[in-house]
């Protein structure tokens, strides 16, 4: 690549990223003390695992940012098969937990389908749309890039993980829309949706995701159940306060009131522990991060970069607020990794991969001025 | 279309790149913008209203989380006779259970099998018994499947407990009283605590499962026994597992209570009652040390075993013990009222002596009965009958026979022979002043007040006006006079003690452990009677000479002086023949020259020289005399 390229890395875009590894880094660190009370002691400690991963991670962003963003657009097609190849075998030889399957192991390693499948369709919905830049306002069009949104949502929301699948309909939105979208198809297709919702409560959401819904709105119907979460995140959060009680000194997070907490429930490790404070703080770095995403976009010289980006803008945006949300009792349960904070490998991967794609867009972003 | 609007399909991709984005995406952009700030503003929003507005609420309930307060209970005392013999040792009751909850998922049939081989409980009836018990009491109420456990089997269970999950040992603490039916009355028992009880106690520290003394000694020094339970503030994680106690209190166990009973001479009293009553008749008997108040022995008949109340009771049992006849939960000694009879003539007495309306030299003549006529038609002449026509008498021939005819003139007085009697008011007064009406303050609970009455009293509650024919019926201890054998003998105690009315008492000392001396009971002294030493003197005299010479002949034992008066008291409806049912009273003190104990023994169903006197006098042959009474009440204590 040549050097005068080089300057148009977008160090902050890196700096942010890494900046709430390290915090999550912290949170995993306090979160993980009841299960590992000695502290780090080797490497199967989770913070080691993260930390190895986000090297990983480096890892191929480096590769990704290097490579051409647009190589990975001639290759949308089979990355999307392979994505919903390896959903589809999630389904069949998934390992479950907590009462849903999402993992498949490959290698010896566990990989959450789902992660990987999130940013290939944003690839394949990018290279589709640009493709069809003045087709777009055409049915069709529409539908059809719908379509390549709603299949691995389908498959994800069968493991099922409904918190997924609404990701996958936002990317879908919001790309399309960036993408020139007639406005009236989306109103249309909303409403189409509004009206569907009795009869999708009632034949698309499962029994437990119904029992989510309902004891999002009474989580005491059932205190040491299914609600226990619910109310002991909300306990959490709020017995923090602004300052919180320090971290590792949480009661609830070190007593183990909290489940998950180094994944779905890590944000409520952060407002017990650091407070309101440590959680404005964690909501900057993730806004300076998405406007640098966002700024990408802008910048980018074609519609195939400008989706990505928004596409990746997108899910980071969306997953941090239905996790937080959950957390804090403003959306029913449903598992979402928080970006960069949670810990979990397949999801740290993913999310440096797309900034490797960030990269890559800026990196080329003026190759024709000299 | 205008055609020339219309992308050229072949113009150059790069070309087509280059184009700015269309407008609209600006917008679009601009909103995602918007979007992230709107998004994180509800997020943030949200969390001002958990953290800053109900932000100490969330404290709270996490602080109520995570903290447990767990009683530590305290060893209740145990309670010696005063030669500090134990009269109850503390033991503990096992129970096997099931805490449904706790049980593994798939192998609960495992645990089960388990638990029907060390305890015999059948499998099936496990499972039958923990689906009823999630049902009715959710799955975290342990499941009792078989209580008052072998201690062999529970200490299987103990080793199994803590590798069978599910399984638990519940152990409740119970008071064994080592000489059941004997001390019954005076020790009480305790039980668990009604929701009454516990809405009354939880501030001192009382759980809902908690015990409590019901009763006897066990109900007057409950906070003595119980000694002050320990607390331990705990840190707990969500499964309620116990991580590190925070602070903590030792518990202060109970201190152990010396009694003043004796234990051989309370058994020898009992058997004593026995010997003279048939099964289901009431019968009582109190030995008091007379200078001091200590309760010797205190035995009620019939009896029933405190240890009944230690196991599980069924409600049938229970009815059936509290229906019984002759009604063995009551403490006849102290909580039921009986007329005196003859024993209150010592009162009387002692009052015609200090109010000058008898000396030792008066003489009234028994024939047998004397006539009053009606105070408005002289035709109608009521007759009160003696038990014999006994001749003359003086002051002491009148007690030590037990005349009612000389007692009719000292109490009611005999108008037309001009000899003014005491009247109504100051026999009541005079009984009130040795302690009758009002309860004896015994440290047991349930203690009948008695009934003094009076004209005023009369009027009130029988609506009929005081007439001559009450006074001589007070006078002779009959009529609507009523007392419990407790205040029969603190009064007649006075006559020997010097006028001191004393507040009987159980509790001899406060021990801790080690048998040091917390607290030693003082005596008490509740009245002094208004009569002078000397008169008293002459009513014991009077009362020695009964015994000597008089109806009570058969309390007398050789080599002691013993002083003592007989009633016979009649109650119930008049028989066919004219003749009543009587209580047999003795009430007495020894030695006559320097009293040392009191006595009084009554019989539902007796006479007081045929039956009570005895019953006494043997008694008091083996406080004297017998071989086992290793310690005697030593003097000034």
């Amino acid at each position: 690549m040549e050097r005068r390229a080089v300057r148009h890395f977008d160090y902050g875009l890196l700096l942010l990223a890494a900046a709430l590894v390290a915090y999550g880094g912290l949170l995993i660190y306090s979160a993980s003390l009841t299960a590992y009370p000695d502290g780090i002691g080797g490497l199967d400690h989770p913070l080691v695992k993260q930390v190895l991963f986000a090297v990983l991670g480096l890892g191929a962003m480096a590769m990704i940012a290097w490579a051409d963003y647009r190589l990975f657009g001639q290759m949308a097609p089979a990355l999307y098969a392979l994505s919903i190849v390896t959903l589809i075998a999630v389904l069949f030889l998934g390992e479950s937990a907590f009462g849903s399957r999402r993992w498949i192991t490959i290698a010896g390693t566990q990989i959450q389908a789902s992660e990987i499948a999130k940013l290939l369709t944003i690839v394949a919905l990018a290279r589709y749309l640009a493709d069809r830049q003045l087709q777009i306002t055409r049915v069709r069009t529409f539908l059809t890039s719908l379509a390549l949104a709603v299949l691995p949502a389908a498959l994800v929301m069968a493991e099922p993980d409904m918190g997924t699948a609404i990701i996958f309909g936002a990317i879908w939105l919001g790309m399309v829309l960036v993408a020139g979208a007639r406005p009236q198809h989306v109103l249309m297709l909303g409403g189409f949706l509004l009206a569907a919702i009795p009869f999708a409560a009632l034949a698309v959401l499962g029994d437990y995701q119904r029992d989510r819904i309902a004891l999002f709105f009474n989580p005491n119907s059932d205190p040491l159940g299914g609600g226990f979460n619910i109310l002991q995140a909300e306990i959490s959060v709020g017995s923090g306060g602004i300052f919180g009680k320090g971290l590792t000194e949480g009661s609830q997070t070190q007593l183990d009131f909290l489940q998950t907490p180094t994944t779905d429930y890590i944000f409520s490790v952060l407002g017990e522990e650091l407070g309101l404070v440590g959680a404005v703080v964690l909501l900057t770095l993730f806004a300076a991060l998405l406007f640098r995403t966002l700024r990408v976009a802008t910048m980018a010289r074609d519609q195939f970069g400008r989706l990505l980006a928004t596409g990746i803008a997108i899910m980071v945006l969306f997953q941090v607020f239905i996790n937080i949300a959950v957390n804090i009792r403003l959306l029913p349960v449903t598992g979402i990794p928080l970006p960069f904070i949670s810990q979990g490998g397949s999801s740290l991967i993913m999310l440096f991969a797309a900034l490797g794609l960030l990269q890559s867009v800026l990196l080329r972003h003026r190759q024709i001025e000299f | 279309m205008d055609p020339y609007l219309k992308p050229d399909p072949r113009e150059p991709r790069r070309a087509r790149d280059k184009k700015e984005p269309p407008g609209r995406s600006r917008a679009v952009f601009a909103g995602l913008r918007a979007l992230v700030i709107l998004l994180f503003g509800i997020l943030i929003i949200q969390l001002v209203r958990l953290q800053v507005i109900q932000g100490d609420e969330f404290a709270q309930r996490a602080e109520i989380n995570a903290l447990r307060e767990v009683q530590i209970p305290s060893t209740r005392g145990l309670i010696l006779d005063r030669q500090g013999r134990p009269l109850v040792q503390n033991g503990v009751r096992y129970s096997a259970a099931v805490v449904p909850g706790d049980l593994p998922e798939r192998g609960e049939v495992g645990v089960y099998q388990q638990i029907e081989r060390v305890t015999g409980v059948a499998a099936e009836e496990i499972s039958r018994k923990v689906a009823v018990s999630v049902v009715e009491r959710g799955e975290f109420e342990p499941v009792v499947l078989k209580e008052d456990i072998e201690e062999d089997t529970a200490l299987t269970l103990r080793e199994l407990e803590p590798v069978t999950p599910g399984l638990r040992l519940l152990t409740e603490p119970t008071r064994e009283y080592l000489s059941g039916p004997l001390l019954s009355h005076i020790l009480g028992y305790v039980g668990s605590l009604s929701a009454e009880d516990y809405a009354l106690l939880k501030d001192q520290g009382y759980l809902l499962n908690d015990y409590s003394g019901k009763t006897g000694v066990e109900l007057t020094y409950e906070s003595v026994l119980r000694g002050r339970p320990g607390k331990k503030l705990i840190e707990v994680d969500a499964t309620g597992r116990e991580l590190k106690v925070i602070s903590e209190r030792r518990p202060l166990d109970g201190s152990n209570l010396l009694l003043t009973v004796d234990l051989d001479l309370q058994k020898m009293v009992k058997e004593t009652l026995e010997q003279y009553t048939s099964a289901g008749d009431n019968a009582a008997a109190v030995v008091m040390d007379i200078k001091s108040g200590d309760v010797l022995a205190m035995v009620s008949q019939p009896d029933f075993d405190n240890n009944v109340f230690s196991g599980p009771l069924e409600e049938k049992d229970l009815a059936d013990l509290v229906n019984a006849s002759g009604k063995p939960l009551v403490n006849h000694a102290l909580a039921e009222r009986y007329p005196p009879g003859s024993t209150f003539k010592t009162v009387v007495g002692s009052a015609a002596l200090q109010e000058g309306i008898a000396a030792t030299s008066t003489t009234i003549t028994s024939r047998g009965y004397i006539l009053v006529e009606n105070e408005f038609n002289p035709n109608i002449v009521y007759r009160f009958k003696d038990w014999a026509a006994l001749g003359p008498l003086d002051f002491y021939g009148g007690i030590a026979m037990s005349s009612d005819v000389y007692f009719y003139y000292l109490a009611g007085g005999k108008l037309d022979e001009g000899f003014r009697g005491l009247g109504e008011a100051r026999v009541a007064s005079y009984a009130r002043a040795f302690g009758f009406g009002e309860p004896t303050g015994i440290d047991l609970p349930g203690e009948s007040a008695g009934l003094v009455p009076d004209a005023q009293w009369k009027e009130e509650t029988v609506g009929d006006p005081w007439v001559i024919g009450d006074t001589y019926n007070f006078g002779i201890g009959q009529g609507y006079l009523s007392v419990t054998p407790l205040q029969l003998i603190t009064a007649v105690s006075a006559i020997g003690n010097g006028g001191k009315v004393l507040t009987p008492h159980l509790l001899r000392e406060v021990q801790d452990n080690h048998g040091n001396v917390l607290e030693r009971f003082e005596r008490a002294v509740r009245r002094s009677v208004p009569v002078k030493s000397e008169y008293l003197a002459i009513v014991k005299e009077a009362m020695r000479q009964s015994v000597t010479k008089g109806v009570a002949k058969k309390a007398a034992v050789p080599g002691v002086e013993i002083a003592g008066k007989t009633g016979t008291a009649e109650f119930g409806p008049t028989r066919p023949d004219g003749s009543h049912e009587t209580h047999g009273w003795f009430v007495g003190f020894a030695p006559y020259d320097d009293p040392q104990v009191a006595i009084v023994v009554f019989f539902q169903h007796g006479g007081g020289g045929s039956d009570a006197a005895p019953a006494a006098g043997h008694i008091l042959d083996y406080y004297f005399h017998g071989p086992q009474l290793a310690a005697k009440p030593e003097d000034g204590e």
